[in-house]
């Protein structure tokens, strides 16, 4: 039995009607075809699913989509404000910060959420705040430098 | 002007606006209107009969549109090898036999992914388990059951390869090794796992939309396994999420979506789930590898023997090359007079065993590299020293079998030996372990037996100046779309942003082999400046007869200028040269062709990257853990194209490789992989991750496109056997088989304790 | 002096040589002409990947060195 679900995704409101076991990463990009966030293990391990909920970096395959009812939700697709991309985006491009870009999104959100959160991380709490997603192609430290330019202001945000 | 404009400057890769924003679209993101969603069905036992597989419940669930088996297919057998018949020997869908856990046995296709899921339950396989071999040491007895009928000792291939006297030099050497050593499976855990999205209508055409390393390959492999003629078959490369040499065969959600389509005339979906892509897809081949090695007193070595038995796992696939190369690059990157070395690959009842970055060369770099070390202590030698006095240099000749152009080696041992200095005296429990690595360019061998060149490409100019590349070169990640595009805009003398590339898209771009054996920048960068070049060429005609010069002056193109070479000043617009070019031709677009087939390069590859690494742990003698505290890599690939790419290539390499030596393996248990998730299989996280520093040494490659060659495998070759010298050098305990795990270490740790006393 | 394999005619520089060549190639024409001269192919392997030395080769090439010699 379906039931419904009301979120607001990157400041669009949707009310949708899903399965109970639907997962959040399934709603996200199933019902609502947002396929920017991706899908890497299904068992919360690789971080190619997260999103920022409420704020917070979440991997969205670890919770239920009706568990996110009435949640704030940014994605992938919400970081760019119009066409300008923003400072992590940018500074992921400079740095080369991706590859197969697989587990783009999920290291996006993962950072973005950091920032949010920490303006001001250490390089360890940069790791730290990536360790939990998986990135086969560029081996990290790629992605910390672009992180750490973004700390030390080299990136200004869209106005 | 400076020498180059495009290449070597650090750009933003073509696809990076789409990865970093998710609107790049892959495979698995896709969806067809009508498309129903597939699953496998895939055998529980390492090795049975198929008795009777009765698919009537399942068919008859709501929502199920179809269920195949083998019987539903022609009964071909495909191999990667399609010039050895006998070593074509994956069916895909099995008709009679099953042969390791996670070979497929049927498949469905129903609505959702759910209904799928549901109805392969409902399928009722009723098998007879037979005796089962497990490891390649096991498999070669003359008793033990037989993975393939009538393949004796389950010895589905051997290789040789042999120059010089080797046992009249051993008789000459002052001191010899005999070392054995184990290298273990790894799994490639591509992000994105095996996927495809088949569409076969009702005119008899297929499409398939594929996270592929080979849109040709596919292309072929589909048509011997389907009957459909190759045209009728086109398959499409969106963004792909990895490969790392696990994505270029015709795997089992290809190929069960095709034959799922074909029966519906719908678009069938299969996406691979995290388990599958661990347990039924292919992976890193164990080797059991022997060592005889034999030097003088001054640290000269005369002789080299390797024989190697890997396992194979149940199939064929690309293990018969990397059993190949990890023989050909067990002589990396030393010069030896005389060299033995013999390979088997034996047949087991194990998840199949194929090609991974690195292609062999990982195996042979760690136990070589380890088992030199050994040497050199033996001799009272510096590591660094003996690498020195045999190490290959430019224009060497392996006898019989290569021939190296350039090599920078010697200038790699150089800066490592200044790194290491610079690293001073070190904490105690600190070591740091030298590794020194080559690999190729791309393969010569051709047992796919294509008749086509190995690359081809054609670029069309726009009546605006805009430039389409269409090219059969794969990017899975590793950024050939960026490279091929700077080459591209390099050789016409126009900008990055001029180019648009169209790529392994076979409906469109030329046939071409793909992504693998680290090939594309010069094989594919060859045949692209080709075409570039035909085009320009094309141009300059006109810009000759527009300029009419009163002398005979050179002329050329560089960011957009058409110029005299001689008097740069003195030139016109390319955009106007172009305009003016295409009303002078009939209308006809600006088109040119370039292809690139190696001729007379030795047996292997046209041209070989060196370099060599430093790793530096810290271990813990109280748990046997270790951290990776540094790793320094001096390394030339000739001519950089793309130095962003490189870095990624070489600080990637190290994760893999790094995890390869410190973390990841697939232990099992009669033939069961015991750890198929993310969550069980170790790989190096940010938190492990060492600190990366590039050394780049200069070298120029004649065989390749702007002196480039290749940036991409050979990175992955060195760092298990730096990790395993560096544990050395820290502790004094040496360990033989990978990975060198916390556990190894401190029983060697205990093991030279209990010896102490 | 060269070698020319009695089976697919590759011409190898040594009885050695060819020898490892018929025992590499492996498929079933090469394994039944080993059989035809009273070897059991499962043995040379067997010998040749328990050693080092390339015993397997030598029973071998000694009949390839009688029987497929050709003076050039």
């Amino acid at each position: 039995m379906k039931k419904e679900l009301k979120l607001k995704v990157n400041g669009q409101p949707y009310d949708i009607f899903v399965k109970p076991k639907t997962l959040l990463v399934e709603a996200l990009r199933d019902h609502l075809a947002l396929t920017g966030t991706k899908r890497g293990c299904n068992s919360s391990s690789c971080g190619a699913c997260t999103i920022m909920l409420n704020g917070m970096a979440v991997k969205s395959c670890s919770i239920l989509a009706l568990q996110a009812n009435g949640a704030e939700i940014v994605t992938i697709e919400g970081l760019a404000k119009g066409t300008e991309l923003s400072p992590l985006q940018k500074a992921f491009l400079d740095h080369g910060s991706y590859q197969c870009g697989f587990c783009t999104a999920g290291m996006l959100m993962a950072t973005t959420a950091l920032l949010t959160e920490n303006p001001k991380p250490t390089k360890q709490e940069i790791k730290e705040g990536i360790d939990g997603n998986i990135c086969r192609c560029t081996g990290y430290n790629s992605i910390i430098r672009a992180v750490t330019a973004v700390v030390k202001g080299e990136y200004k945000e869209a106005k | 002007m400076s020498e180059y404009s495009v290449i070597g400057k650090r750009v933003h890769r073509v696809d990076g606006p789409e990865k970093v924003t998710g609107s790049a679209k892959y495979t698995f993101d896709l969806v067809l209107p009508g498309m129903l969603y597939g699953k496998v069905l895939r055998s529980p036992h390492p090795h049975a009969k198929i008795l009777k597989i009765d698919t009537r419940k399942a068919k008859r669930l709501v929502g199920v549109k179809a269920v195949v088996t083998g019987k539903d297919t022609l009964g071909h057998k495909q191999g990667i090898w399609r010039r050895f018949p006998e070593l074509c020997d994956e069916e895909i869908l099995c008709r009679e036999k099953v042969r390791y856990i996670g070979d497929p046995v049927a498949a469905v296709a129903a609505i959702d992914e759910d209904t799928a899921e549901e109805a392969l339950d409902l399928i009722d396989v009723e098998y007879e388990p037979l005796p089962a071999v497990f490891d390649p040491l096991e498999a070669i007895k003359e008793d033990a059951p037989q993975v393939h009928d009538g393949i004796e000792l389950n010895i589905n291939i051997n290789r040789h390869i042999e120059w010089g006297d080797v046992d009249e030099a051993f008789k000459k050497c002052d001191h010899i090794r005999e070392d054995q050593f184990k290298c273990s499976s790894q799994a490639h855990v591509c992000m994105e796992t095996h996927d495809a999205v088949v569409s076969y209508d009702y005119g008899g055409k297929m499409t398939v939309w594929t996270s592929t390393q080979s849109s040709y390959y596919i292309q072929r492999l589909m048509a011997d396994m389907t009957g459909l003629r190759e045209g009728d078959i086109r398959v499409i490369k969106p963004p792909t999420g990895g490969g790392f040499g696990s994505k270029f065969e015709l795997d089992s959600a290809q190929f069960c979506a095709a034959i799922l389509s074909m029966k519906l005339c719908k678009p069938v979906k299969i996406v691979l789930s995290r388990e599958e892509e661990f347990t039924a897809t292919k992976r890193r081949t164990p080797m059991y590898y022997f060592l005889k090695l034999g030097a003088k007193k001054d640290g000269t070595l005369l002789a080299k023997e390797a024989r190697v038995i890997t396992e194979g796992g149940a199939y064929t696939a690309m293990g018969a090359t990397a059993l190949y190369l990890t023989g050909f690059f067990s002589s990396f990157p030393y010069k030896y007079p005389n060299y033995r070395y013999d390979g088997y690959r034996v047949y087991t009842n194990t998840a199949v065993t194929s090609a991974m970055r690195g292609f062999g060369a990982p195996q042979s770099t760690f136990v070589g590299e380890s088992q030199l070390d050994m040497m050199a202590e033996d001799l009272g030698i510096d590591p660094i020293e003996i690498r020195r006095k045999n190490g290959m240099t430019p224009n060497y000749e392996v006898p019989g079998q290569a021939f190296i152009q350039s090599c920078g080696l010697h200038q790699c041992l150089d800066k490592i030996e200044e790194h290491v200095k610079e690293r001073g005296k070190l904490p105690p429990n600190h070591g740091i372990g030298v590794s020194a690595y080559g690999f190729m360019s791309g393969g010569i061998f051709n047992w796919f037996d294509t008749p086509y060149a190995f690359s081809a490409a054609v670029v069309r100019i726009n009546i605006d100046g805009k430039v389409d590349l269409f090219t059969g070169a794969c990017d899975i990640g590793q950024g050939s779309d960026t490279t091929l595009s700077m080459i591209c805009a390099e050789e016409l003398g126009v900008k990055l942003e001029d180019i648009r590339i169209h790529a392994a898209d076979t409906g469109i771009c030329p046939p071409d082999l793909g992504a693998w054996g680290s090939r594309e920048t010069l094989m594919n960068g060859n045949a692209v400046k080709r075409a570039a070049a035909e085009c320009k060429r094309q141009l300059l005609e006109f810009a000759a007869a527009k300029m009419a010069p009163n002398i005979a002056y050179d002329f050329d193109i560089k960011d957009r200028w058409v110029h005299l070479v001689d008097r740069p000043e003195r030139g016109v617009s390319y955009f106007d040269i172009v305009k003016e070019a295409i009303r002078g031709k009939d209308g006809n677009a600006i088109m040119g062709r370039g292809h690139y087939t190696p001729h007379r390069k030795g047996m292997i590859s046209p041209a070989y990257s060196f370099g060599v690494q430093a790793a530096e742990v810290a271990v813990d003698t109280e748990t046997g853990r270790y951290k990776l505290v540094n790793v320094t890599t001096a390394h030339e690939s000739g001519t950089v194209i793309n130095p962003v790419g490189i870095e990624g290539q070489l600080e990637g390499a190290i994760m893999m490789a790094g995890g390869y030596g410190f973390c990841e393996d697939q232990p099992m248990d009669e033939g069961k992989i015991l750890n198929p998730s993310i969550a069980d299989y170790k790989l190096i996280r940010s938190l492990d991750m060492p600190e990366t520093d590039i050394l780049e040494i200069d070298t120029y490659e004649p065989e390749g496109p702007f002196g480039a060659k290749e940036a991409g495998e050979g990175l992955t070759n060195p760092t298990a056997g730096a990790i395993g010298n560096a544990v050395y050098k820290a502790v004094g305990v040496r360990i033989n088989d990978l990975p060198i795990t916390p556990e190894k270490v401190l029983k060697a740790l205990k093991e030279k304790e209990k010896k102490k006393k | 002096m060269s070698y020319h394999c009695p089976v697919c005619n590759k011409v190898s520089s040594s009885a050695l040589d060819l020898a490892r060549h018929i025992i590499g190639r492996g498929d079933k024409v090469h394994r039944d002409w080993i059989k035809s001269k009273g070897f059991k192919y499962s043995e040379l392997l067997t010998l040749q990947f328990k050693s080092f030395g390339g015993e397997g080769y030598r029973a071998l090439s000694e009949v390839l060195e009688k029987e497929t010699k050709v003076e050039d």
